[in-house]
This record gives structure tokens, C-alpha cells and sequence, in this order.
């Protein structure tokens, strides 16, 4: 395997996630998917950074050099953010096949970061077999991150059944594999219990992959070899299956709407800091160019 | 005021000792001054410091520092990270740094040393200072 240039590495990553619309225009370079992406979302303090790093190990250990995206909220006030993510993963750090990226979500929204498809896409331009993006989402979080990955985790916790309730509608038809991480704290089997009456309701009929819900914990090791195995099996599933076209044409879908959004937060922040006019003409000056419309 | 906006700072513990009050104490500081902010966890290598700095791509490690190995750590740590071709990224030092020892540390290369009886927002306006070119020039 060609060994990693993690300077270079670091540094485009740097470049690609301050860049503007116009310099990712720039830089876009039809790179074709190369790493098997796998997501991992799920509400705040569920344990997705430990749960990454055991998982990321078993992964490792079967040989995969591995990337982990790791996205963390910043915040909309000062901008800042504290990216803590990679300090769970501390016992795998070591390991040379591995490489940890934290990013803060900056402007987006949508639980990603502003500029995570060009992120990902530099990332399939170096040697990984697997990418694992890691994300804060509860509802709408869900359909971004889907767009992005091949096969998606949704970690909940036994705590989570409020949020089960109104995940109902939206999210849990979005995910590949279901983990209720924490599995040895009180409700465990009751959520679990829901979530596969839900998915059982859901199922298509004819559909080939009838997601798993796996229990997993911290002194549990099973349930991480459960895990490994249930990626695994979704990895071959889409293998034999996926309509690589689809695949695609989401993806695309996914970083043509954020490359528009980028483009509208840049003019909205080039316009409102204008001191040449005031907030007023610069206001009826955009709402006229809405009228004659954009992107024509 | 977030002055350090989109500023990627490590702040990093290396060696032994097991307080790091100070080092959240700044961490909590950059992140409200708008920088993100990686912070890495007690008793680190000088060489896992250098190799997260590499991967993360930061615009400056913060080391804080209070078992007394101060010069050691902190060469030993620019040494690492001259090794991964990531000599020209700049490191401050935080924590308790006798005031004798503080012209080694610059000799060193340090861009900062900044210890407790300093306010928070000076030690933010220097960092700011010191990593926004537009400024040094």
C-alpha cells in the first residue's frame, strides 16, 4: 500500500475546507469514489466517538487504512468550536493506517460541514479503503449525511426513546444499521423493541436488506464484532446490488445544493458588510436581482 | 471578539502531570474568540503531538505545561514536529514556566509563553497577533 503523505494530506484538507465556491470550482477535479464510506450519526452524547474508534480498530485490524471525518458543532455566536471527537480514539492514534480529521460544521446546518463533499472527495484521492464520516444528527441531519455514504449507522441510546418518537417519520427509514450503544443501561431491550417493530412496518416489500438493530456497550465485545460483521454485510449487499448511477446522482445533487448555499451565504455576508450604501439599498438592490432570478 | 476566527489551535499536555484545568481554561478561551479548537487530553508524547499537528493541520500547538519539564518537552516536541516537515508550525507554551527558563524557551522558537497571573483576553489578543500575517506584517 503507497504510505500516506500526512503533511500533504493535512494540508489539502486545509485548503479544500477554507476554500471559497469559486477556488472548489477551481480545484474540482472529477475524482471517482475510491473509499467505502461508512456514516455514523446520532444524537449528542450518544457515544459515537468511542464507538468509532472500537469499530475503527476491528477495521484496522482486518488491514483497511482507515479515515475518520469527524464533525463537531460551531458555534453560530463567536464561530468557534472545541473539536473533541478524536480524543475517544486515543488507543487507536498510533496506528499509521489511520488518520483523523476534525472539522467544525461552520455554516452549515445540515449537521456536515460546509465544505465536507469537497473534503471527501480529496480524501478519495489518497489511499483509504474506508472513510468513516462521524456527525451530530437527529432528523434532518440524516438525509445529508445519507446522500454522502455508502452505508449508515444510526446510534441511539436507551435515553434516546423520546427521540425515537419524532425520528419515527423521517430518520428511521434512512439508515443501514441500527446500534443501541450504552445497551447495558435500563430500557436498552424496550428500544430496541421499538425501532425493529418500527422497520418492520417500514419495509418494502421485495426489499432485499432488512437493516439490523445491534446492541453494543462499553465492556462488551460482541457487539462491536456485531457491528464490524453487519457493515461488512451491508459493504457486500451494495456490492452485488447498488445502482452505482444513483449513487452518484446523490451525491451530486448533494454538493450542487451546498455549492448554491455557499454561494448565497457569500453574497449575503459580501452585501451586509457593504459600508459603501446603506443596509437598505443594498437590501433592495439583492431582493431586485432575486426578482430577475439567479442560477439562469 | 473573535479575532481568531478560523484559526485551527492544538492545545496539547505533554508529559506527566495530571492537571489540566488551565489548558480547558484556554481551550474554552480560543473556541469563545472564534478559533477551533483540538484539544488532545492529558499525558501526551512529544511525538503524538507532532503527528495529531500534522493530521489536523493546525495553525499553532499550544502546549500547557506544569511538571517542571518544560524545556525538554517542548524542544523534544519541535524537534518531532521538524521531522514531519511541520517546523513552521508555531507553538506557545502555557502553565507554570519560572521566569529564568523563559529565555530558552524563545531561544527555542517558542511564539508564546503565557502563564496563569496573565488575563485571558491578552492572552487571546497576542495569540491573534502572532498567527494573523496581515497583522505581523
Amino acid at each position: 500500500m503507497r504510505p500516506l503523505d500526512r503533511r500533504a494530506l493535512g494540508r489539502a484538507l486545509s485548503r479544500i475546507a477554507n476554500a471559497s465556491v469559486a477556488e472548489s470550482l477551481a480545484g474540482m477535479q472529477g475524482t471517482s469514489p475510491n473509499a467505502y464510506r461508512i456514516g455514523m450519526t446520532g444524537p449528542p452524547g450518544a457515544g459515537k466517538s468511542t464507538l468509532i474508534g472500537r469499530f475503527a480498530r476491528r477495521r484496522l485490524d482486518g488491514g483497511a487504512q482507515v479515515a475518520v471525518v469527524a464533525i463537531d458543532p460551531s458555534s453560530p455566536l463567536t464561530h468557534g468550536a472545541i473539536l473533541g471527537d478524536r480524543i475517544r480514539m486515543d488507543h487507536i492514534a498510533d496506528n499509521l493506517r489511520l488518520f483523523i480529521r476534525s472539522l467544525a460544521s461552520r455554516g452549515a446546518n445540515d449537521g456536515l460541514a460546509d465544505n465536507i463533499a469537497d473534503v471527501l472527495a480529496t480524501l478519495d484521492s489518497y489511499p483509504f479503503d474506508e472513510v468513516i464520516l462521524e456527525t451530530v444528527g437527529v432528523g434532518q441531519a440524516e438525509h445529508a449525511v445519507r446522500s454522502l455514504v455508502d452505508t449508515l449507522v444510526l446510534v441511539l441510546i436507551p435515553e434516546s426513546g423520546d427521540q425515537i418518537q419524532a425520528m419515527k417519520a423521517g430518520m428511521l427509514e434512512m439508515a443501514d444499521v441500527y446500534v443501541i450503544n450504552k445497551a447495558d443501561l435500563p430500557g436498552a431491550d424496550k428500544i430496541a423493541r421499538e425501532i425493529r417493530a418500527v422497520l418492520k412496518l417500514k419495509q418494502r416489500v421485495g426489499a432485499s436488506w432488512a437493516p439490523p438493530v445491534i446492541m453494543t456497550g462499553a465492556a462488551d465485545a460482541n457487539g462491536i464484532a456485531a457491528l464490524d460483521e453487519a457493515v461488512s454485510r451491508h459493504q457486500a449487499y451494495l456490492r452485488n446490488s447498488t445502482n452505482t448511477e444513483e449513487v452518484q446522482r446523490r451525491r451530486l445533487e448533494y454538493h450542487l445544493k451546498s455549492l448554491m448555499i455557499r454561494s448565497v451565504a457569500e453574497i449575503l455576508a459580501r452585501e451586509t458588510n457593504s459600508t459603501a450604501e446603506s443596509l437598505h439599498a443594498a437590501y433592495a438592490r439583492v431582493v431586485e436581482s432575486l426578482r430577475k432570478g439567479i442560477g439562469r | 471578539m473573535s479575532n481568531l476566527k478560523g484559526k485551527r489551535i492544538m492545545i496539547a499536555k505533554p508529559g506527566l502531570d495530571g492537571h489540566d484545568i488551565g489548558a480547558k481554561i484556554i481551550a474554552l478561551a480560543l473556541r469563545d474568540a472564534g478559533a477551533e479548537v483540538i484539544y488532545t487530553g492529558l499525558r501526551k508524547t512529544p511525538g503524538f503531538i507532532a503527528r495529531v499537528a500534522v493530521d489536523e493541520d493546525v495553525d499553532a500547538v499550544g502546549l500547557s505545561l506544569l511538571s517542571g519539564s518544560h524545556k525538554e518537552l517542548v524542544a523534544e516536541t519541535m524537534r518531532e514536529l521538524k521531522a514531519l516537515d511541520a517546523g513552521d508550525i508555531p507553538v506557545f507554551v502555557g502553565g507554570t514556566i519560572p521566569v529564568e527558563d523563559r529565555a530558552t524557551l524563545i531561544e527555542a522558537g517558542v511564539v508564546g509563553i503565557f502563564t496563569a497571573e496573565m488575563r485571558l483576553d491578552d492572552v487571546v489578543a497576542e495569540l491573534a497577533r502572532r498567527l494573523s500575517p496581515e497583522q505581523a506584517a
